[in-house]
């Protein structure tokens, strides 16, 4: 009995499936059916053959599948095509051809800054090479080895030439340089970018001996100047940076310049000019003249900061001189700093103990 | 509807099977179900490959009898059975699966 019930179940269950298989094949039937038409409508109006080509060509250019190859039969490696430019004749890469077609022909954005820039070098290497040759003459009395000094400048420009190769280098925008800018420290770069107004490289311990007095003044003036402990370098950022505090500063002024400039209670006149002051007040002018006559591209801070390193008497006066000149954001904080650092002397502009290079 | 196959006879069978055959057919057009898989099974026909290769054995049978010559019927009775043999079977046990739990759901209802 269990059996026969069995059996009838299986059945059951095998005339369902095979009804279930059934339905199945009418319903690929209906798809078979449904091609059979648009495959005779097509051999009737005639575009079933349309799309084949001579039997040669068809085995020619059939799909080819195999592994490792695509479709066309060719291995996929990056083929390098090469092309001869029309203006300089010359054999390049394929991907090359742009970027060098672009500074070949001289148009594009990035070849005429460099032309610009160039033309701007070259006009303050002129200016500079024809003021620093007045200015080592008239100098050399005051340091310890004329010669040095002379030697210092001839070099100083040849570095500066140097370095303004490298920094123009380092400033294009083509996206092979930024590439590897990015992964340097973010304040080597901005040094870079800073310091290209000023024209200065970072200087190392060594080099410190060599610049005169003049140019470190100049230097400290305008930059941070703090010594890093592990590479040795100054900071070339702006005095504000906030990388390194007013006491910083100080030390390496300091150690630097080799004298102490601590004052105490210093009573600073902001509005009043005495007669002192007129003659180094002309001299900073002077100074400011020549030093504006200079690149356009320089920056503001440059031409104030040069006003500064005239020798003026400790106490006040440097508040109107500088009142009479560019007031410029960075000496204002500098110098309310040291005024923080005298016990908050007052708010005057005065260059106190950072900047008097006497 | 599955207690009628218990002590059935032959005879019987045949026509319970075509009964049977006839309300499944009906449940799947009233449903929509049929427009459905019927959707599936092209879909799924295309995507394997089994339309161009069957169309290209078309153009083998309308070359073999002529291009003037040939009617519906004839491609019918050459393709048919090549198109059965042809589909593959994840294809097949696809769509058996989704009839079975049509069917199901259809007996729980």
């Amino acid at each position: 009995m269990d059996n026969k019930n069995n059996h009838s179940q299986q059945n059951g269950d095998i005339g369902l499936q095979g009804m279930l298989t059934d339905v199945m094949n009418e319903l690929i039937d209906e798809v078979t059916l449904g091609l059979c038409f648009d495959i005779h409508r097509a051999s009737k109006i005639g575009t079933l053959f349309l799309g084949d080509t001579d039997p040669k060509s068809q085995r020619e250019y059939e799909i080819v599948e195999k592994l490792g190859v695509d479709v066309f039969g060719q291995v996929p490696t990056k083929k390098q095509f090469e092309c001869i430019c029309p203006n300089c004749q010359r054999n390049l890469a394929a991907s090359r051809f742009a970027p060098h077609l672009e500074k070949c022909m001289g148009m594009g954005r990035n070849s005429s800054r460099i032309a610009s820039r160039r033309q701007a070098r070259i006009a303050k290497e002129t200016e500079t090479s024809s003021r620093s040759t007045t200015l080592g003459k008239g100098e050399s009395d005051d340091h310890d080895s004329p010669d040095d000094d002379n030697d210092v400048d001839w070099s100083y420009n040849v570095d500066k030439k140097v370095k303004k190769l490298k920094k123009e280098k380092l400033l294009t925008h083509s996206p092979r340089r930024n590439k590897h800018n990015k992964f340097r420290n973010g304040s080597q770069l901005i040094n870079d970018n800073s310091s290209d107004r000023s024209g200065t490289p970072e200087p190392t311990i060594p080099s410190y001996e060599l610049m005169t007095v003049e140019e470190r003044k100049r230097l400290l003036l305008q930059t941070c100047g703090v010594i890093s402990e592990h590479t040795k370098k100054m900071c070339t950022r702006s005095h504000r940076c906030p990388q390194h505090t007013d006491e910083q500063r100080q030390q390496v002024r300091v150690f630097l310049l080799g004298h102490a400039n601590v004052e105490d209670d210093v009573h600073i006149d902001i509005d009043s000019l005495d007669d002192v002051d007129n003659q180094s007040l002309r001299e900073a002018l002077q100074w400011e003249v020549n030093s504006s006559a200079s690149s356009p591209t320089d920056s503001t801070s440059t031409n104030n900061s040069t006003s500064g390193t005239k020798k003026r008497p400790p106490s006040k006066s440097s508040s109107s001189k500088n009142s009479n000149s560019k007031k410029k954001k960075s000496s204002k904080h500098v110098s309310n700093s040291v005024s923080n650092s005298h016990g908050g002397s007052s708010n005057s502009l005065t260059s106190s103990s950072l900047y008097d290079f006497e | 509807m599955m207690n009628l196959f218990n002590n059935i006879l032959p005879q019987d069978r045949k026509i319970k099977d075509a009964q049977m055959r006839a309300t499944i057919n009906q449940k799947l057009v009233e449903t929509g179900e049929r427009e459905r898989l019927k959707e599936l099974l092209r879909t799924r026909l295309i995507e394997c490959g089994w339309r161009d290769q069957l169309k290209a054995h078309c153009k083998e049978v309308v070359k073999e009898k002529g291009l003037e010559h040939i009617t519906v019927d004839d491609l019918v009775q050459e393709i048919t059975p090549k198109g059965r043999a042809l589909v593959p079977d994840d294809v097949k046990k696809e769509l058996l699966q989704r009839i079975r739990t049509f069917l199901a759901d259809q007996s729980n209802i």
